[in-house]
């Protein structure tokens, strides 16, 4: 599988990439004094409140914090799809306005497949949209599924798929736009546990390989570690930053304990405490 | 669905509700404007009759009829109405128990129902005419048969599903036959029964209208036709509105009586309205 | 269940049901020697139906019912899943349109009927825009509704992949909205069809609503009774005809 990955990343390496920081805040993310608030259902709701944090180029940053604290909403700023009502999200060092961004891959909780199309087609629509011909685009396609071991199924409709492969083909069609940021809302909250332990793995090595901006909201704490650089814990509605939290490389060690005390602290901050007496 | 996304980054300037209204008496102001500007182009046309008269021409015929003979028609319809209603919802409920709860029965007849019921009760007018003559009981017949034909769908059904887990409660508290009747099969049909008959108001009243149309010897329908053969544009289109007005009120009110009377199934309806 | 027991139950006891039915309406007429104007024999209704089918007169009206169901159901799907998709995507205009739209929705097509007269006649445009009438509100609320429905993930897909809002609701909002779509289209087309009837018995110069109209005046009961099958017969087989469309449209499912 390894090998596959590792051509994988390699198809997802983008060029933007390999250009070089002849800016200094390319491939950053800043989300800088952030206010979100809407109206539903009649009422005035406060969403975040003063949230800033950075994420410097190549870094994955995991957003964790209680359900409902508006982790989807700080997604849905720095993807473009919602404007903050105060304060800035910064890309490549400019303010992200509404609308598509070239550079972006987005994956979701639901896979979000187009039920009337094939595989194949879900995944090559992105790069059609983005001035792809018809056969380039099925190209890469069909080469992205083949790295993630789907090519048996290329042809299926999603509703044949597992929970684990249509999770598979979702990031596959993220990858194949070769995105430099990287927007995942829980990716893999709705498949089963061991699964879940699979598709992290397989997603940590691509990541290794072509080091996108990455913005990884979850409610899983282990996840977060196995994942993040950083952990971003978010406090409960209105939502403000409260802390961040580095993880160190010998800390996603799940046998350490290292792992354990990181554990134990985002947990803690998060108001579980590990004294069950 | 994109309107959270929109109302989130919209600046709350108004309230939803109150952009609600005024959009929504926007629209109708625009519609009856349009209606107006119509009118005035279509009356230069020329031609014996005014095709498309003012909407203020419409409400003064409607003021008119309102105080004339609109009660006496409106009660001519709503008793056809009424009557047929309720035989159909009785017949449905008792035929629906039936079927649904005997297999043999079920079996035997229930094809025989699904072959007929896609044929609308509009289609036995004529029939139904030469059966019956022109009075109220051929009327009675078609609107019960409209609302027999869509309320033992839901009777059928309603018996059919009583939820597994409460059989299993039902014989745990050991209950006989009757009992289990008593008290699964019949509150689920007669709840199933009720949404039927909402939503055979508007079959219902639909076939009064063709019936009155077709057979008119009363009712809002006869006065429709006797407007049309005087070619009367704006009294033809206040009984429309008479039509609808009486459809809207009683659907209203079937709608509030339901809530009352099942109240466990409209606990998010106050959230939500 | 066995497969002698599924046949008994799908085959033979319907079968039985049906035999049923027929006796009893046939000892009935033989029983209380009704006369054919009340009620003809099963067996008089068949074989004024196989008359029927014979003569040009017929297959007129059928073409006739038929042409003016087609014209006014296509005008009136267009239309309504144009307007309902406006309504559905667009927040601003569901607002404004929503009460218009439901106050006419309660005048049901029907009540149109002696209006389209005084406005087109007896000719098919009155019928075709009756059609297109009903037809029209059916789907205007079915469109708004299956587009508010739309799985949200796949509106962020969209928008992610570079997708406009026009874009969005074309490719993505509209053809996940397509099997509810599928259903409304197929109620619809009963509703048109009956809506053509209608219309026929109350003014119209040739048809299958006036055909058994004329009947019922003339007491030529059979036919009446023959008619009603052949309209039922043709609304099965345009709803079968939608159904079978729509399958082969939907096939990914």
């Amino acid at each position: 599988m390894s090998t596959n990955l590792e051509s994988l990343a390699t198809l997802a390496r983008s060029p933007h990439a390999t250009t070089g920081t002849s800016r200094a805040h390319e491939g950053e993310l800043v989300v800088e004094n952030v206010f979100h608030r809407y109206v539903f259902a009649g009422r005035d709701t406060e969403v975040l409140h003063d949230v800033s944090f950075r994420i410097a180029a190549g870094q994955v940053a995991c957003v964790v914090g209680p359900s409902g604290c508006g982790k989807s909403t700080l997604l849905g700023l720095a993807a473009g799809l919602l404007r903050p009502s105060a304060g800035t999200v910064r890309w490549d060092g400019t303010p992200v306005r509404l609308g598509p961004n070239p550079h972006l891959g987005m994956a979701f909780q639901q896979p979000g497949l187009f039920p009337w199309m094939s595989v194949r087609k879900n995944v090559a629509i992105g790069l059609r949209t983005r001035g792809y011909d018809r056969r380039e685009a099925r190209r890469i396609a069909d080469e992205f599924l083949d790295t993630v071991g789907l090519h048996d199924f290329k042809d299926a409709y999603p509703r044949h798929l597992s929970g684990g492969m249509a999770q598979r083909v979702g990031i596959a069609r993220a990858l194949a736009l070769k995105p430099r940021l990287l927007l995942l809302d829980e990716p893999f909250a709705a498949v089963d546990a061991f699964t879940r332990l699979k598709l992290q793995q397989e997603f940590k090595s691509l990541l290794a390989l072509s080091r996108p901006t990455v913005l990884f909201v979850t409610h899983d704490v282990p996840e977060a570690i196995a994942l993040g650089d950083l952990i971003v814990v978010m406090s409960k509605r209105p939502a403000s930053v409260q802390t961040i939290i580095p993880v160190a490389r010998e800390e996603r060690d799940r046998a350490s304990p290292a792992y354990a005390r990181k554990l134990a602290e985002t947990l803690a901050c998060l108001g579980v405490t590990s004294d069950m007496t | 669905m994109a309107t959270p996304a929109i109302a989130a980054h919209a600046p709350p300037r108004l309230s939803l509700r109150a952009l609600r209204v005024v959009l929504g008496v926007a629209g109708v102001v625009v519609a009856i404007g349009v209606w107006w500007l119509l009118s005035r182009l279509l009356a230069h046309g020329g031609g014996v009759i005014n095709r498309l008269p003012p909407p203020l021409a419409v409400f003064y015929e409607l003021v008119h009829y309102a105080r004339g003979d609109l009660w006496r028609d409106l009660v001519f319809s709503l008793r056809v109405f009424a009557i047929g209603w309720g035989v159909g919802v009785v017949l449905a409920t008792v035929t629906g128990l039936v079927l649904g709860r005997s297999q043999l029965l079920g079996d035997i007849f229930l094809p025989i129902v699904e072959a007929i019921r896609p044929v609308s009760s509009i289609v036995w007018v004529p029939l139904s005419i030469v059966w019956f003559g022109f009075g109220l009981t051929s009327k009675v017949f078609l609107v019960g048969l409209a609302v027999y034909l869509v309320v033992i769908v839901y009777a059928i059904d309603g018996s059919r599903r009583v939820p597994p887990d409460l059989e299993r409660t039902a014989t745990m508290l050991g209950m006989n036959e009757w009992q289990r009747f008593v008290s699964l099969v019949l509150p689920g049909t007669l709840t199933e029964v009720l949404i039927g008959s909402r939503v055979a108001l508007m079959a219902g009243w639909g076939t009064v209208i063709v019936a009155e149309l077709v057979a008119a010897d009363s009712g809002l329908g006869a006065h429709l036709i006797g407007v049309e053969q005087s070619y009367d544009v704006p009294a033809v289109m206040a009984a429309m509105i008479c039509f609808g007005l009486a459809g809207f009120v009683m659907n209203a009110a079937f709608s509030f009586v339901e809530r009352r009377l099942t109240p466990w199934r409209h606990d998010h309806a106050t959230e939500t309205s | 269940m066995t497969s002698t027991q599924a046949i008994s139950r799908r085959v033979l006891l319907p079968a039985i049901g049906v035999a049923m039915v027929l006796a009893i309406w046939e000892a009935t007429v033989v029983f209380y020697k009704l006369p054919a104007i009340v009620l003809p024999s099963p067996f008089a209704v068949v074989a004024t139906l196989v008359d029927l089918v014979q003569t040009s007169a017929f297959w007129r009206d059928v073409g006739v019912s038929l042409y003016e169901f087609v014209v006014g159901y296509a005008i009136g799907v267009a239309l309504g899943v144009a307007v309902g998709m406006l309504v559905g995507e667009r927040p601003m205009f569901r607002m404004a349109a929503t009460p218009v739209i439901e106050s006419l929705r309660f005048i049901v097509p029907f009540a149109w009927i002696p209006l389209t007269i005084l406005w087109f006649g007896t000719s098919y445009a009155g019928k075709i825009a009756l059609v297109a009438y009903a037809v029209f509100f059916v789907m205007v609320v079915s469109t708004a509704r299956a587009i508010a429905q739309v799985e949200p993930t796949l509106s962020r897909v969209g928008t992610m992949l570079g997708m406009g809002p026009w874009r969005l609701a074309w490719k993505v909002h509209l053809r996940a909205a397509a099997p509810m779509l599928a259903s409304a289209a197929r109620a619809a087309a009963a509703i048109g069809w009956i809506a053509v009837v209608a219309a026929e018995y109350i003014g119209a110069s040739a048809g299958l609503g006036l055909m058994i109209t004329n009947a019922a005046t003339s007491l030529t009961t059979s036919v009446v009774i023959a008619g009603m099958i052949v309209i039922g017969v043709v609304g099965a087989g345009v709803s079968a005809l939608i159904g079978a469309a729509s399958r082969a449209w939907l096939d990914y499912r």
